[in-house]
Protein backbone atom coordinates (compact mmCIF):
# COMPACT_ATOMS: atom_id res chain seq x y z
CA UNK A 1 0.00 0.00 0.00
CA UNK A 2 2.53 2.39 0.86
CA UNK A 3 4.13 1.74 -2.57
CA UNK A 4 1.11 2.39 -4.23
CA UNK A 5 1.58 6.01 -2.52
CA UNK A 6 4.84 6.69 -3.30
CA UNK A 7 4.39 5.64 -6.94
CA UNK A 8 1.54 8.09 -7.17
CA UNK A 9 2.90 10.61 -5.80
CA UNK A 10 6.04 10.95 -7.79
CA UNK A 11 3.67 10.57 -11.03
CA UNK A 12 1.92 13.73 -9.72
CA UNK A 13 5.00 15.60 -9.36
CA UNK A 14 6.93 15.11 -12.46
CA UNK A 15 5.23 14.59 -16.14
CA UNK A 16 8.48 14.20 -17.60
CA UNK A 17 8.80 10.62 -15.87
CA UNK A 18 4.98 9.82 -16.92
CA UNK A 19 6.26 10.04 -20.32
CA UNK A 20 9.47 8.34 -20.06
CA UNK A 21 7.43 5.52 -18.45
CA UNK A 22 4.56 5.41 -20.92
CA UNK A 23 7.42 6.04 -24.50
CA UNK A 24 9.27 2.97 -22.99
CA UNK A 25 6.70 0.40 -22.89
CA UNK A 26 5.29 1.76 -26.04
CA UNK A 27 8.40 0.71 -27.50
CA UNK A 28 8.71 -2.61 -25.83
CA UNK A 29 5.14 -3.30 -27.47
CA UNK A 30 6.12 -1.97 -30.83
CA UNK A 31 9.42 -4.47 -31.03
CA UNK A 32 8.01 -7.24 -29.77
CA UNK A 33 4.92 -7.02 -31.60
CA UNK A 34 7.15 -6.72 -34.90
CA UNK A 35 8.77 -9.55 -33.97
CA UNK A 36 5.88 -11.72 -33.55
CA UNK A 37 5.00 -10.65 -37.12
CA UNK A 38 7.94 -11.62 -38.25
CA UNK A 39 7.86 -15.21 -36.82
CA UNK A 40 3.63 -15.58 -38.12
CA UNK A 41 4.55 -14.81 -41.55
CA UNK A 42 7.42 -18.02 -40.99
CA UNK A 43 4.96 -20.10 -39.48
CA UNK A 44 1.51 -19.17 -40.89
CA UNK A 45 1.98 -21.09 -44.33
CA UNK A 46 2.72 -24.50 -42.30
CA UNK A 47 0.20 -24.12 -40.08
CA UNK A 48 -2.01 -23.11 -42.61
CA UNK A 49 -1.59 -26.41 -44.32
CA UNK A 50 -1.01 -28.96 -41.50
CA UNK A 51 -5.22 -27.58 -40.96
CA UNK A 52 -6.23 -27.81 -44.20
CA UNK A 53 -4.48 -31.55 -44.33
CA UNK A 54 -6.08 -32.06 -41.18
CA UNK A 55 -9.72 -30.74 -42.52
CA UNK A 56 -9.22 -33.58 -45.38
CA UNK A 57 -8.43 -36.23 -42.73
CA UNK A 58 -11.18 -35.38 -40.54
CA UNK A 59 -13.63 -35.82 -43.59
CA UNK A 60 -12.29 -38.81 -44.79
CA UNK A 61 -12.59 -40.42 -41.09
CA UNK A 62 -16.07 -39.49 -40.69
CA UNK A 63 -17.18 -40.38 -44.25
CA UNK A 64 -14.97 -43.39 -45.04
CA UNK A 65 -16.97 -44.35 -47.71
CA UNK A 66 -16.14 -40.92 -49.55
CA UNK A 67 -15.09 -41.01 -53.10
CA UNK A 68 -12.67 -38.33 -54.66
CA UNK A 69 -12.49 -34.88 -52.62
CA UNK A 70 -15.24 -33.55 -51.01
CA UNK A 71 -17.50 -30.40 -52.69
CA UNK A 72 -17.96 -27.64 -50.17
CA UNK A 73 -21.25 -26.45 -49.84
CA UNK A 74 -22.08 -22.44 -49.44
CA UNK A 75 -23.77 -21.90 -45.85
CA UNK A 76 -27.52 -21.10 -45.76
CA UNK A 77 -29.06 -18.97 -43.60
CA UNK A 78 -30.94 -22.38 -42.11
CA UNK A 79 -28.08 -24.19 -41.52
CA UNK A 80 -26.74 -21.36 -39.16
CA UNK A 81 -29.80 -20.98 -37.92
CA UNK A 82 -30.48 -24.89 -36.92
CA UNK A 83 -26.87 -24.79 -35.87
CA UNK A 84 -27.26 -22.07 -33.19
CA UNK A 85 -30.53 -23.33 -32.20
CA UNK A 86 -28.64 -26.73 -30.99
CA UNK A 87 -25.93 -23.77 -29.56
CA UNK A 88 -23.56 -24.55 -31.55
CA UNK A 89 -22.15 -22.90 -34.31
CA UNK A 90 -21.47 -23.99 -37.96
CA UNK A 91 -18.20 -23.04 -39.50
CA UNK A 92 -18.05 -25.29 -42.83
CA UNK A 93 -20.17 -27.82 -44.99
CA UNK A 94 -18.97 -30.78 -47.15
CA UNK A 95 -20.56 -32.65 -49.40
CA UNK A 96 -19.26 -36.33 -50.23
CA UNK A 97 -19.93 -38.48 -53.00
CA UNK A 98 -19.39 -41.87 -53.90
CA UNK A 99 -20.50 -43.97 -57.05
CA UNK A 100 -21.93 -40.68 -58.25
CA UNK A 101 -24.36 -39.96 -56.01
CA UNK A 102 -24.47 -38.05 -52.60
CA UNK A 103 -23.26 -40.10 -49.76
CA UNK A 104 -23.26 -37.91 -46.79
CA UNK A 105 -22.38 -34.42 -45.66
CA UNK A 106 -19.58 -33.50 -43.22
CA UNK A 107 -20.52 -30.39 -41.13
CA UNK A 108 -17.53 -28.92 -39.18
CA UNK A 109 -19.26 -27.45 -36.08
CA UNK A 110 -17.80 -25.22 -33.31
CA UNK A 111 -19.09 -26.07 -30.14
CA UNK A 112 -17.86 -24.81 -26.52
CA UNK A 113 -16.14 -27.35 -24.18
CA UNK A 114 -14.20 -26.77 -20.92
CA UNK A 115 -11.10 -24.42 -22.57
CA UNK A 116 -12.67 -22.43 -25.50
CA UNK A 117 -14.60 -24.07 -28.08
CA UNK A 118 -14.19 -27.45 -29.33
CA UNK A 119 -13.86 -27.79 -33.51
CA UNK A 120 -15.19 -30.84 -34.53
CA UNK A 121 -16.11 -32.51 -38.26
CA UNK A 122 -19.36 -34.73 -37.89
CA UNK A 123 -20.60 -36.91 -40.54
CA UNK A 124 -24.20 -37.72 -41.70
CA UNK A 125 -24.91 -40.09 -44.10
CA UNK A 126 -28.11 -39.62 -46.59
CA UNK A 127 -30.50 -41.01 -44.26
CA UNK A 128 -29.79 -38.77 -41.16
CA UNK A 129 -27.22 -40.90 -39.34
CA UNK A 130 -24.16 -39.90 -37.85
CA UNK A 131 -21.27 -42.04 -39.19
CA UNK A 132 -17.99 -40.52 -37.17
CA UNK A 133 -17.22 -37.68 -35.21
CA UNK A 134 -13.20 -36.04 -35.69
CA UNK A 135 -11.96 -33.54 -33.35
CA UNK A 136 -10.46 -31.05 -35.65
CA UNK A 137 -9.15 -28.63 -33.00
CA UNK A 138 -9.27 -27.80 -29.05
CA UNK A 139 -7.77 -26.70 -26.14
CA UNK A 140 -9.38 -28.97 -23.85
CA UNK A 141 -7.23 -29.79 -20.22
CA UNK A 142 -4.28 -31.95 -21.34
CA UNK A 143 -4.84 -36.21 -19.93
CA UNK A 144 -8.54 -34.71 -18.72
CA UNK A 145 -10.77 -33.49 -21.56
CA UNK A 146 -8.60 -34.59 -24.34
CA UNK A 147 -8.99 -38.11 -23.30
CA UNK A 148 -12.40 -37.10 -25.27
CA UNK A 149 -10.74 -35.25 -27.95
CA UNK A 150 -8.41 -38.81 -28.48
CA UNK A 151 -11.27 -41.01 -28.39
CA UNK A 152 -10.37 -42.78 -25.45
CA UNK A 153 -12.67 -46.14 -25.00
CA UNK A 154 -14.61 -44.95 -27.98
CA UNK A 155 -16.13 -42.27 -26.57
CA UNK A 156 -16.68 -40.57 -30.09
CA UNK A 157 -17.91 -43.32 -31.84
CA UNK A 158 -21.02 -43.91 -29.39
CA UNK A 159 -22.66 -40.82 -31.90
CA UNK A 160 -21.93 -43.39 -34.93
CA UNK A 161 -25.90 -44.64 -36.19
CA UNK A 162 -27.65 -41.76 -33.90
CA UNK A 163 -30.27 -39.76 -35.87
CA UNK A 164 -32.54 -37.15 -35.50
CA UNK A 165 -35.24 -40.08 -34.31
CA UNK A 166 -33.36 -40.51 -31.35
CA UNK A 167 -33.95 -37.37 -29.89
CA UNK A 168 -31.74 -34.33 -28.52
CA UNK A 169 -28.72 -36.15 -27.16
CA UNK A 170 -27.37 -35.58 -24.03
CA UNK A 171 -24.80 -36.62 -20.98
CA UNK A 172 -26.10 -39.10 -18.64
CA UNK A 173 -29.39 -39.90 -20.93
CA UNK A 174 -28.26 -41.19 -24.17
CA UNK A 175 -24.44 -40.22 -23.89
CA UNK A 176 -22.05 -41.69 -21.73
CA UNK A 177 -19.17 -39.39 -21.02
CA UNK A 178 -15.44 -39.95 -19.52
CA UNK A 179 -14.64 -39.52 -15.97
CA UNK A 180 -13.72 -36.04 -14.71
CA UNK A 181 -14.02 -34.63 -18.24
CA UNK A 182 -18.48 -34.16 -18.47
CA UNK A 183 -17.91 -30.45 -19.98
CA UNK A 184 -15.63 -32.06 -22.82
CA UNK A 185 -18.39 -34.65 -23.58
CA UNK A 186 -21.09 -32.10 -23.52
CA UNK A 187 -19.45 -29.81 -25.77
CA UNK A 188 -18.96 -32.63 -28.01
CA UNK A 189 -22.39 -33.81 -28.08
CA UNK A 190 -23.95 -30.42 -28.50
CA UNK A 191 -21.99 -30.12 -31.77
CA UNK A 192 -23.09 -33.77 -33.33
CA UNK A 193 -27.14 -32.21 -31.96
CA UNK A 194 -26.19 -29.22 -33.63
CA UNK A 195 -24.68 -31.19 -36.83
CA UNK A 196 -27.94 -33.71 -36.94
CA UNK A 197 -30.10 -30.36 -36.87
CA UNK A 198 -28.16 -28.39 -39.81
CA UNK A 199 -28.26 -32.47 -41.49
CA UNK A 200 -32.72 -31.71 -41.24
CA UNK A 201 -32.20 -28.82 -42.88
CA UNK A 202 -29.78 -30.00 -45.80
CA UNK A 203 -32.75 -32.10 -46.43
CA UNK B 1 29.11 -15.77 -10.87
CA UNK B 2 28.65 -19.05 -8.94
CA UNK B 3 28.03 -21.79 -11.87
CA UNK B 4 27.87 -24.52 -9.17
CA UNK B 5 25.88 -22.87 -6.87
CA UNK B 6 23.99 -21.72 -9.53
CA UNK B 7 23.62 -25.64 -10.83
CA UNK B 8 22.78 -26.91 -7.47
CA UNK B 9 20.16 -23.92 -6.33
CA UNK B 10 18.36 -24.80 -9.62
CA UNK B 11 18.44 -28.84 -9.52
CA UNK B 12 18.13 -28.67 -5.67
CA UNK B 13 18.66 -26.06 -3.10
CA UNK B 14 16.22 -23.36 -5.16
CA UNK B 15 14.16 -25.93 -6.76
CA UNK B 16 11.58 -24.11 -8.73
CA UNK B 17 8.62 -27.13 -8.66
CA UNK B 18 10.13 -28.36 -5.03
CA UNK B 19 11.68 -25.77 -3.13
CA UNK B 20 10.09 -22.18 -4.63
CA UNK B 21 6.60 -24.15 -5.10
CA UNK B 22 6.29 -21.65 -8.42
CA UNK B 23 4.42 -23.19 -11.53
CA UNK B 24 1.88 -25.60 -9.80
CA UNK B 25 -0.27 -25.58 -12.54
CA UNK B 26 1.37 -26.68 -15.42
CA UNK B 27 3.09 -29.24 -12.82
CA UNK B 28 -0.01 -30.77 -11.92
CA UNK B 29 -1.90 -30.61 -14.89
CA UNK B 30 0.09 -31.29 -18.15
CA UNK B 31 1.95 -34.11 -15.82
CA UNK B 32 0.40 -37.49 -17.01
CA UNK B 33 2.68 -38.88 -19.85
CA UNK B 34 6.29 -38.75 -20.73
CA UNK B 35 5.90 -36.65 -23.59
CA UNK B 36 3.89 -33.83 -22.23
CA UNK B 37 6.66 -33.80 -19.69
CA UNK B 38 9.55 -33.45 -21.48
CA UNK B 39 7.82 -30.78 -24.13
CA UNK B 40 6.41 -28.93 -21.82
CA UNK B 41 9.82 -28.69 -19.45
CA UNK B 42 11.49 -28.16 -22.56
CA UNK B 43 9.04 -25.27 -23.75
CA UNK B 44 9.49 -23.75 -20.41
CA UNK B 45 13.60 -24.14 -20.08
CA UNK B 46 13.75 -22.16 -24.08
CA UNK B 47 11.15 -19.44 -23.00
CA UNK B 48 12.89 -18.76 -19.30
CA UNK B 49 16.37 -18.61 -20.31
CA UNK B 50 15.86 -16.47 -23.39
CA UNK B 51 12.85 -13.78 -21.23
CA UNK B 52 15.84 -14.14 -18.70
CA UNK B 53 18.72 -13.14 -21.43
CA UNK B 54 16.47 -10.13 -22.51
CA UNK B 55 15.24 -9.13 -19.09
CA UNK B 56 18.58 -9.33 -17.92
CA UNK B 57 20.42 -7.18 -21.07
CA UNK B 58 17.83 -4.42 -20.91
CA UNK B 59 17.76 -4.11 -16.95
CA UNK B 60 19.64 -1.03 -16.88
CA UNK B 61 17.06 1.18 -19.06
CA UNK B 62 14.00 -0.16 -17.39
CA UNK B 63 12.42 1.96 -15.49
CA UNK B 64 11.43 0.30 -11.80
CA UNK B 65 7.87 1.15 -11.85
CA UNK B 66 6.87 -0.46 -15.26
CA UNK B 67 9.62 -3.08 -14.68
CA UNK B 68 6.66 -6.24 -14.11
CA UNK B 69 4.55 -5.02 -16.98
CA UNK B 70 7.90 -5.38 -19.31
CA UNK B 71 8.48 -8.54 -18.12
CA UNK B 72 5.33 -9.61 -19.35
CA UNK B 73 5.38 -8.13 -22.36
CA UNK B 74 8.99 -9.90 -23.22
CA UNK B 75 7.86 -12.75 -21.98
CA UNK B 76 4.55 -13.04 -23.80
CA UNK B 77 6.32 -12.37 -26.76
CA UNK B 78 8.53 -15.82 -26.81
CA UNK B 79 5.32 -17.75 -25.25
CA UNK B 80 3.98 -16.89 -28.50
CA UNK B 81 6.76 -17.40 -30.82
CA UNK B 82 7.51 -20.95 -29.00
CA UNK B 83 3.69 -21.42 -29.11
CA UNK B 84 3.66 -20.51 -33.36
CA UNK B 85 6.51 -22.37 -33.46
CA UNK B 86 5.58 -25.87 -32.06
CA UNK B 87 2.18 -25.23 -34.27
CA UNK B 88 3.76 -25.08 -37.55
CA UNK B 89 6.30 -27.76 -36.58
CA UNK B 90 5.61 -30.10 -33.62
CA UNK B 91 1.74 -30.29 -34.04
CA UNK B 92 1.35 -33.41 -32.44
CA UNK B 93 2.99 -32.11 -28.68
CA UNK B 94 0.95 -28.63 -29.24
CA UNK B 95 -2.27 -30.18 -29.62
CA UNK B 96 -1.53 -32.69 -26.18
CA UNK B 97 -0.13 -29.47 -24.07
CA UNK B 98 -2.85 -27.66 -25.57
CA UNK B 99 -3.93 -24.42 -23.61
CA UNK B 100 -1.10 -24.60 -20.86
CA UNK B 101 1.46 -23.62 -23.87
CA UNK B 102 -0.25 -19.95 -24.04
CA UNK B 103 -0.48 -20.18 -20.14
CA UNK B 104 3.32 -20.26 -19.62
CA UNK B 105 2.93 -16.62 -19.93
CA UNK B 106 1.46 -16.42 -16.12
CA UNK B 107 3.96 -19.27 -15.40
CA UNK B 108 5.32 -18.21 -12.09
CA UNK B 109 8.41 -19.65 -12.40
CA UNK B 110 9.66 -16.73 -15.42
CA UNK B 111 7.71 -14.01 -13.89
CA UNK B 112 9.49 -15.24 -10.66
CA UNK B 113 13.46 -15.69 -11.76
CA UNK B 114 13.01 -12.27 -13.78
CA UNK B 115 12.32 -10.57 -10.74
CA UNK B 116 14.62 -12.31 -8.45
CA UNK B 117 17.39 -12.91 -11.06
CA UNK B 118 17.98 -11.63 -14.07
CA UNK B 119 16.90 -8.20 -12.94
CA UNK B 120 19.76 -7.79 -10.92
CA UNK B 121 22.28 -10.30 -12.51
CA UNK B 122 24.45 -10.06 -15.75
CA UNK B 123 23.36 -11.74 -18.97
CA UNK B 124 25.70 -15.01 -18.91
CA UNK B 125 24.39 -15.60 -15.29
CA UNK B 126 20.58 -15.05 -16.04
CA UNK B 127 21.41 -17.36 -19.31
CA UNK B 128 22.86 -20.08 -17.13
CA UNK B 129 20.39 -19.44 -14.35
CA UNK B 130 17.49 -19.72 -16.95
CA UNK B 131 18.81 -22.94 -18.35
CA UNK B 132 19.51 -24.78 -14.39
CA UNK B 133 16.10 -23.48 -13.02
CA UNK B 134 14.62 -24.61 -16.28
CA UNK B 135 16.26 -28.40 -16.01
CA UNK B 136 14.75 -28.26 -12.19
CA UNK B 137 11.66 -27.58 -13.29
CA UNK B 138 12.16 -29.97 -16.16
CA UNK B 139 13.35 -32.85 -13.92
CA UNK B 140 10.77 -32.76 -11.45
CA UNK B 141 7.73 -32.70 -14.08
CA UNK B 142 9.93 -36.12 -16.03
CA UNK B 143 9.48 -37.99 -11.99
CA UNK B 144 5.79 -36.42 -11.68
CA UNK B 145 5.18 -38.09 -15.13
CA UNK B 146 6.89 -41.05 -14.22
CA UNK B 147 5.59 -42.04 -11.07
CA UNK B 148 1.82 -40.61 -12.10
CA UNK B 149 1.68 -42.62 -15.47
CA UNK B 150 3.55 -45.82 -14.15
CA UNK B 151 0.71 -46.34 -11.10
CA UNK B 152 -1.91 -44.31 -12.89
CA UNK B 153 -2.03 -46.40 -16.39
CA UNK B 154 0.48 -48.70 -16.14
CA UNK B 155 2.47 -47.55 -19.11
CA UNK B 156 6.16 -45.64 -19.25
CA UNK B 157 7.61 -43.39 -21.99
CA UNK B 158 3.92 -42.48 -23.25
CA UNK B 159 3.09 -40.10 -25.96
CA UNK B 160 6.70 -41.26 -26.88
CA UNK B 161 7.50 -44.74 -26.92
CA UNK B 162 5.64 -47.65 -28.58
CA UNK B 163 3.48 -45.89 -30.65
CA UNK B 164 2.82 -43.00 -28.33
CA UNK B 165 0.80 -45.83 -26.45
CA UNK B 166 4.02 -46.13 -24.04
CA UNK B 167 4.85 -49.73 -23.19
CA UNK B 168 3.15 -51.53 -20.19
CA UNK B 169 4.65 -52.11 -17.17
CA UNK B 170 1.91 -52.78 -14.98
CA UNK B 171 -1.14 -54.85 -16.50
CA UNK B 172 -3.73 -52.54 -17.19
CA UNK B 173 -6.56 -53.56 -14.85
CA UNK B 174 -4.41 -52.93 -12.00
CA UNK B 175 -2.83 -49.15 -11.92
CA UNK B 176 -4.79 -46.69 -10.16
CA UNK B 177 -6.44 -44.57 -12.78
CA UNK B 178 -7.12 -42.05 -10.12
CA UNK B 179 -3.46 -40.74 -10.44
CA UNK B 180 -3.89 -39.10 -13.51
CA UNK B 181 -6.84 -37.43 -12.56
CA UNK B 182 -6.00 -33.98 -10.84
CA UNK B 183 -5.95 -35.27 -7.38
CA UNK B 184 -3.32 -37.50 -7.93
CA UNK B 185 -0.94 -34.50 -9.22
CA UNK B 186 -1.48 -32.80 -5.63
CA UNK B 187 -1.24 -36.79 -4.05
CA UNK B 188 2.21 -37.37 -6.02
CA UNK B 189 3.57 -33.30 -5.95
CA UNK B 190 3.27 -33.55 -1.98
CA UNK B 191 4.99 -36.66 -1.25
CA UNK B 192 7.82 -35.33 -3.78
CA UNK B 193 7.84 -31.85 -1.84
CA UNK B 194 7.83 -34.03 1.41
CA UNK B 195 10.64 -36.32 0.23
CA UNK B 196 12.96 -32.69 -1.30
CA UNK B 197 12.13 -31.03 2.60
CA UNK B 198 13.14 -33.96 4.26
CA UNK B 199 16.69 -34.97 2.36
CA UNK B 200 17.26 -31.23 2.02
CA UNK B 201 16.74 -31.05 5.94
CA UNK B 202 18.98 -34.22 6.66
CA UNK B 203 21.77 -33.00 3.98
CA UNK B 204 21.93 -29.59 6.45
CA UNK B 205 22.43 -31.29 9.41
Amino acid sequence: MSNEVKTKEKVDMDPKYIIKLTVTLFVTCVIVAGLLGLVNSVTEGPIAEKNKTKTAAAIQEVLPEMEGSPAVVELTDEMTAAASGAGATITEAYEAQAGGSVIGYALKIVASGSQGNIEMMVGVDAEGAVTGVSIVKNSETSGIGSKVMSNENGVLDQFIGKSAADGTLSVGKNVDAISGATVSSRGVTTGVNAALAVAGVMG
Amino acid sequence: MNLKKQFMDGLLYQNPVLVQVLGMCSTMAITTSFFNGLGMGLAVTVILTLSNIIISAIRKIVPDKIRIAMFIVVIAGFVTMVDLFLQAFVPALAESLGVFIPLIVVNCIILGRAEAFSYKNGVVASFFDGVFQGIGYTLVLLAMCIIRELLGAGTFGGGLLAGGKGIQIIPSQFPAGMLTLPVGGFLVLGCLIAAMQWALSKSKK
